[in-house]
C-alpha cells in the first residue's frame, strides 16, 4: 500500500518572545492508503493543531510533511489552494456548508471548482448522495434540514471529488449518537470499500472504536498508539477507554 | 442598573456591530444637511426664484434625496437588526420582558441617531463649505456665496430625521413583538424569500416605464406654467421610480434564473458561488438597484446640465461676436489705431484680418415674416465664403445674379422651409431689386445687432447696389486663443464703444455669460456632487456590510480549494454585477432626463447640447467606475485577506 501521509518532526509553536506555547512538538506520522486512522487526546493537547497542519490552513513552524508524493510546505498560496481542491477532502464538526447553495450545489462545488464535465459531475453527486441517504433532500438549503443531514452533507462534499486524503475534524461533535453512527458507519465502509484513506479527529471514544488506529497526543507530542487488528469494535472501544484514562481527561467525555 | 443603563452599555460594549450602521446614518445627515443648506443660501434661493428649470430641478432633488435617506436608512437599519436578532432572542430567553426588551432597543436607536444626527451636522457643516470654495474655483465666479450654518437647514435637517429616527426607533421596540423567538435565533442564516418571475409585474414595470417616459419627453405647452411642471414631471418621477422598481424584481430574477438554468455554465467554476450569492440577496437587490438607477440617473442630469451651461457659454458667445475683435471702420487713423493695439499683443497672434463691406438698404419679403427687415443687411457672396473660411466653417454659397440667400437670423426658430422659393425685393433710389431667395444658411457674420436680417447676393448684384449705397465697412479680427485676450478687449471696448449691441470682443462677451452663469452652473454642479456622493455611499455601505456578513463563506471556500485569486475574481464578477445592471438602466433613464434638460436648457442658452451630455455621461461613468475599484478592492480585503 502507498503512503498517502508522511509528516516528520512537526513542531509548531504560537506566541511570541516571553510567552511561547508548544502546540505540536516533534510529531511524526504515516498514514497508508485505505486506512482509517484517528487522533485522540485530552483538551489541549494538539489534536486539531495537527489536522489543521495536515490540511494546509496553518503551517508548521518546522518539521516536513508530505501527502500524496507531494511536499506542503514548499508550496505558494495558489498551489495549496488547487491541492486543497484536488486531493483533501474537509468535514468540519461545525458542517461549513454555504446557506446561499442547496444541498446538490453544497456537494457538487468542489466539482464544479474543477471544472468537470456536467453530466459526470451530476452522475457523481447521485452516487454520494445514495451512499448518505440524502437524495430527498438534494434541493433543499441548508438552513432547512437537520444537523446530522447537513453533517452527511458536508462528508458527500468532501468525497465527492474522490480526494486522496479525507479529514475529519470532530465530524460526531455535534450529532446526536444515530446520526453518528450512520456517519461513522459510512466512513468506514468508505475506507473498506473504496479505499479512501480517511483521518479523523475526536474525543468520542465511540466514534474512535470505528477507526483501525488511533495515535493519541498528549502536550503535542505522541503518547501511544492502538492498532484494532482483529479485534471486535466493542474491544477495541474498551481498550480506548483503558488509553483514555491514563492519559487524563478525555474520558470524562464518554459516559 | 436602569434600562437607559443597559442600552448605553449594550452600544459602548458592540461598537464595532454599530459602527456600520452609525457610519450609514452619518452619511446620509451629512449629504442631506449639504443639500439644505444649499437650498436656504440666500443667493441661491434669490436665484432660484428667478429660473423655472432651477426651481424644477431643485423640487425633484428635495424629493429624490428625501426617498434616498429615507430608503437607505431603512436598509441599514434592517440589516442592523436582522445581525441582532440572535442578542434579542437571548434576552428573551434569559427573562426579560418583552415590553422591556421592546424598549431598550428603542432608547438604543434613539441615542444613536441623536448622537449621528450631531456629528452629521458638524460634518455636513464643514463638507458644504469645503464644497463651496471647490466649486467657486471651479467656477472662476466672482459669485460670493455663504455657507454659514444656517439655521433653518439645521432645522430641516433635524426634522426630517427626527422622523425617521422615531420610526426605526419604534421598529425596534416591535422586533420583539413581530418575531417568534425561534425566528429571532434563526435570523442571519435565512436568505431572502425568492420573488416569483411574473409576468404581470414585469410587463406592469415596462409599461410604467414608458408611460413616465412619454410624459417627460412630451412635448412642452403652449404656456410652461408651474403647475404643468410640477404635475407633469412630478408625476412622470414617482411613476419612473415605481416602474423602475418593478422592473428590477422581475428583471434580476429572471435574469438569474435563466443564467442558473444553464447547467453547464451554472456548474462550472465559480458562477455556482457569483449566481447564488446574488440570489440569496434578491429582493434587498432589486431594492438597491433601483435607488442607485434612479440616483445615478440624477446624477448624469445635473452634470449634463452643468457642463451644457458651461459649453453652451463658449459657443453662444462664439455665435454672438462671431469675431475675436469686431468694429465698424471709421476711417484711416482710427482703424491702424485699433490695428496696431491689436497686433501688439504679441500673446495673441491675428490669424485672419478681413474687411467686410456690408450695404443697409429696406427690404420687402413676399410673405410676411414676424421680424424687423428695416434695414436689411445686405453682403456678398464672397465675403460670406471668407468669413465661413476664416472661422472654419463649413457653409459656403454660390449664388447667380437672380438669387439670394438668407443667414437665420440668431434667437429664431426658422427652417430653410419659411425662406425657400421666397422673394426678396431690396429698395434703392435706382429701384428695387428682386432677387429670388434660394435657401437659408447658418452663420452670422458680424456681432449681434438688431435687427439681425443679413441676406447675401451675388457679387456682381453687390457691386452694383454699393454703386448707389455707400456700404458701411467692418474690419473683423480672429486671434489665437481668444479666450484669453483680457486687456486687449478691454482697451478696444473703450475705444470701440457701441457699435453693436453685443460687446466688439468674443473675450467679454464669454466671460460675461460665464459670470453670468456660474451660479445656475454652481447649483447644478452641487447638486451632481451631492447625488454622486449618495450613489456611492450607496453601494459602497451595501457592498461593505454584505462583505461583513459573507466573511464566513469565504473563509469555508478557502478551506475547500478556491484560490485567493478565484475568489477576487469572484468578487469582481459580483461587485460588476451590481453596478453595471443599475447603471445602464441609469444611463437609460439619464438620457430621457438629458433630453428633456437640455430642451429647457436650450430654450434659455440656445446651444446644441449632445456633446456636453456625452461628455457628462462619460464623466460619470468613470467616476462610477472609481468606485466600483473601490468597493471591489475593500470588499477583497475583507474576505479574501
Amino acid at each position: 500500500m502507498k503512503t498517502i501521509v508522511e509528516a516528520k518532526r512537526v513542531k509548531k509553536i504560537y506566541g511570541g518572545k516571553g510567552n511561547v506555547f508548544t502546540a505540536l512538538d516533534e510529531i511524526d506520522l504515516t498514514v497508508r492508503e485505505g486506512e482509517f486512522v484517528g487522533i485522540m487526546g485530552p483538551s489541549g493537547a494538539g489534536k486539531s493543531t495537527l489536522l489543521n497542519v495536515l490540511a494546509t490552513i496553518d503551517e508548521p513552524t518546522s518539521g516536513e510533511i508530505v501527502i500524496d508524493g507531494t511536499s506542503i510546505l514548499t508550496m505558494n498560496e495558489e498551489q495549496l489552494s488547487a491541492f486543497r481542491r484536488d486531493k483533501l477532502g474537509f468535514i468540519f464538526q461545525d458542517y461549513n456548508l454555504l446557506n446561499t447553495l442547496t444541498v446538490k450545489e453544497n456537494i457538487l462545488l468542489p466539482l464544479a471548482l474543477a471544472k468537470m464535465d456536467v453530466n459526470e459531475l451530476e452522475q457523481r453527486v447521485n452516487e454520494v448522495a445514495d451512499k448518505f441517504g440524502i437524495q430527498s433532500i438534494l434541493d433543499k438549503y441548508p438552513y432547512q434540514i437537520s444537523g446530522g443531514q447537513k453533517q452527511r452533507t458536508a462528508a458527500s462534499r468532501a468525497i465527492v471529488s474522490k480526494p486522496s486524503l479525507i479529514l475529519g475534524d470532530e465530524p460526531t461533535g455535534a450529532l446526536d449518537s444515530k446520526s453518528a453512527t450512520d456517519l461513522l458507519e459510512s466512513l468506514k465502509s468508505l475506507s473498506e470499500h473504496d479505499h479512501a484513506t480517511i483521518l479523523m479527529v475526536t474525543h468520542d471514544a465511540f466514534a474512535a472504536s470505528y477507526c483501525q488506529r488511533i495515535l493519541f497526543i498528549k502536550d503535542g507530542k505522541l503518547f501511544t498508539e492502538l492498532v484494532k487488528g482483529n479485534l471486535s469494535r466493542k474491544e477495541f472501544f474498551h481498550k480506548v477507554l483503558d488509553v483514555l484514562a491514563a492519559l487524563g481527561g478525555g474520558a470524562s467525555d464518554v459516559i | 442598573m436602569t434600562l437607559f443603563d443597559l442600552a448605553k452599555k449594550n452600544m459602548r460594549g458592540n461598537f464595532t456591530n454599530y459602527i456600520v450602521y452609525f457610519v450609514s446614518l452619518v452619511f446620509s445627515m451629512v449629504i442631506y444637511y449639504t443639500f439644505v443648506s444649499l437650498q436656504y443660501s440666500e443667493q441661491i434661493q434669490q436665484n432660484i426664484l428667478l429660473s423655472e428649470t432651477m426651481n424644477f430641478m431643485f423640487m425633484a432633488s428635495s424629493f429624490i434625496l428625501i426617498l434616498f435617506v429615507a430608503i437607505f436608512i431603512l436598509y441599514s437599519n434592517s440589516f442592523f437588526t436582522k445581525q441582532r436578532k440572535k442578542e434579542v432572542g437571548l434576552y428573551s430567553m434569559l427573562g426579560l420582558r418583552k415590553k422591556t426588551i421592546g424598549r431598550m432597543l428603542f432608547y438604543e436607536n434613539l441615542i444613536m441617531g441623536f448622537i449621528a444626527l450631531i456629528v452629521g451636522i458638524i460634518f455636513g457643516a464643514l463638507l458644504s463649505q469645503l464644497f463651496s470654495l471647490i466649486l467657486i474655483k471651479l467656477m472662476g465666479a466672482t459669485a460670493d456665496i455663504d455657507f454659514g450654518i444656517s439655521l433653518e437647514a439645521v432645522t430641516q435637517t433635524i426634522l426630517v430625521f427626527m422622523v425617521i429616527i422615531l420610526f426605526t426607533s419604534i421598529q425596534g421596540y416591535r422586533l420583539i413583538y413581530r418575531f417568534k423567538l425561534i425566528e429571532l435565533f434563526h435570523a442571519e442564516k435565512k436568505g431572502e424569500q425568492v420573488p416569483k418571475v411574473s409576468v404581470v409585474s414585469a410587463v406592469l414595470g415596462l409599461a410604467l416605464l414608458a408611460v413616465s417616459y412619454w410624459l417627460i419627453l412630451r412635448p412642452f405647452p403652449e404656456e410652461l406654467t408651474n403647475e404643468y411642471i410640477q404635475l407633469n414631471y412630478g408625476l412622470a418621477i414617482v411613476i419612473l421610480i415605481i416602474g423602475t422598481q418593478l422592473f428590477f424584481r422581475s428583471a434580476t430574477v429572471y435574469l438569474l434564473k435563466l443564467l442558473q438554468r444553464n447547467k453547464k455554465r451554472y456548474y462550472r467554476g465559480t458562477h455556482l458561488i457569483e449566481l447564488s450569492q446574488l440570489m440569496f440577496r434578491i429582493s434587498g437587490n432589486a431594492r438597491t438597484f433601483t435607488l442607485i438607477a434612479i440616483l445615478s440617473a440624477v446624477t448624469i442630469s445635473f452634470f449634463g446640465a452643468t457642463y451644457g451651461g458651461y459649453y453652451g457659454n463658449e459657443s453662444r458667445a462664439k455665435e454672438d461676436s462671431v469675431f475675436s475683435y469686431s468694429h465698424l471702420s471709421r476711417g484711416q487713423a482710427f482703424d491702424s489705431q485699433v490695428e496696431s493695439i491689436i497686433k501688439n499683443d504679441k500673446e495673441h497672434p491675428i490669424k485672419a484680418q478681413l474687411d467686410l463691406p456690408v450695404v443697409e438698404a429696406d427690404g420687402e419679403l413676399s410673405f410676411p415674416l414676424d421680424y424687423l427687415i428695416e434695414p436689411t443687411k445686405i453682403i456678398s457672396q464672397s465675403t460670406f465664403n471668407q468669413v465661413s473660411e476664416a472661422l472654419d466653417r463649413e457653409e459656403h454659397v454660390t449664388l447667380m445674379a437672380h438669387q439670394a440667400a438668407v443667414i437665420k437670423p440668431r434667437a429664431t426658430e426658422w427652417t430653410e422651409e419659411t425662406f425657400k422659393g421666397q422673394d426678396v425685393s431690396l429698395k434703392t433710389p435706382q429701384g428695387n431689386h428682386h432677387l429670388e431667395i434660394l435657401n437659408m444658411v447658418e452663420g452670422s457674420v458680424l456681432p449681434f445687432h438688431y435687427p439681425d436680417f443679413f441676406v447675401i447676393v451675388n457679387d456682381q448684384v453687390f457691386s452694383e447696389l454699393a454703386q448707389t449705397i455707400q456700404p458701411l465697412v467692418y474690419k473683423v479680427y480672429e486671434v489665437e486663443d481668444e479666450k484669453t485676450t483680457e486687456a486687449t478687449s478691454k482697451m478696444l471696448d473703450k475705444l470701440v464703444g457701441g457699435d453693436f449691441q453685443t460687446s466688439p470682443s468674443f473675450y467679454l462677451e464669454y466671460k460675461e455669460g460665464k459670470e453670468g452663469n456660474a451660479l445656475n452652473l454652481f447649483i447644478l454642479g452641487f447638486l451632481g456632487l451631492v447625488f454622486l456622493a449618495a450613489t456611492g455611499s450607496m453601494i459602497y455601505f451595501k457592498q461593505l456590510t454584505e462583505a461583513h456578513e459573507d466573511k464566513p463563506n469565504y473563509e469555508i471556500l478557502g478551506k475547500i480549494g478556491v484560490g485567493k485569486t478565484d475568489i477576487r475574481k469572484s468578487i469582481r464578477k459580483q461587485t460588476l454585477f451590481i453596478f453595471g445592471l443599475p447603471l445602464l438602466v441609469g444611463i437609460v433613464h439619464g438620457s430621457v432626463i438629458l433630453h428633456f434638460i437640455s430642451r429647457l436648457m436650450s430654450n434659455l442658452i440656445g446651444a446644441n447640447m449632445f456633446i456636453p451630455m456625452l461628455t457628462a455621461m462619460s464623466a460619470f461613468v468613470v467616476i462610477y467606475f472609481g468606485y466600483y475599484l473601490l468597493t471591489v478592492t475593500t470588499y477583497n480585503n475583507i474576505v479574501n485577506k
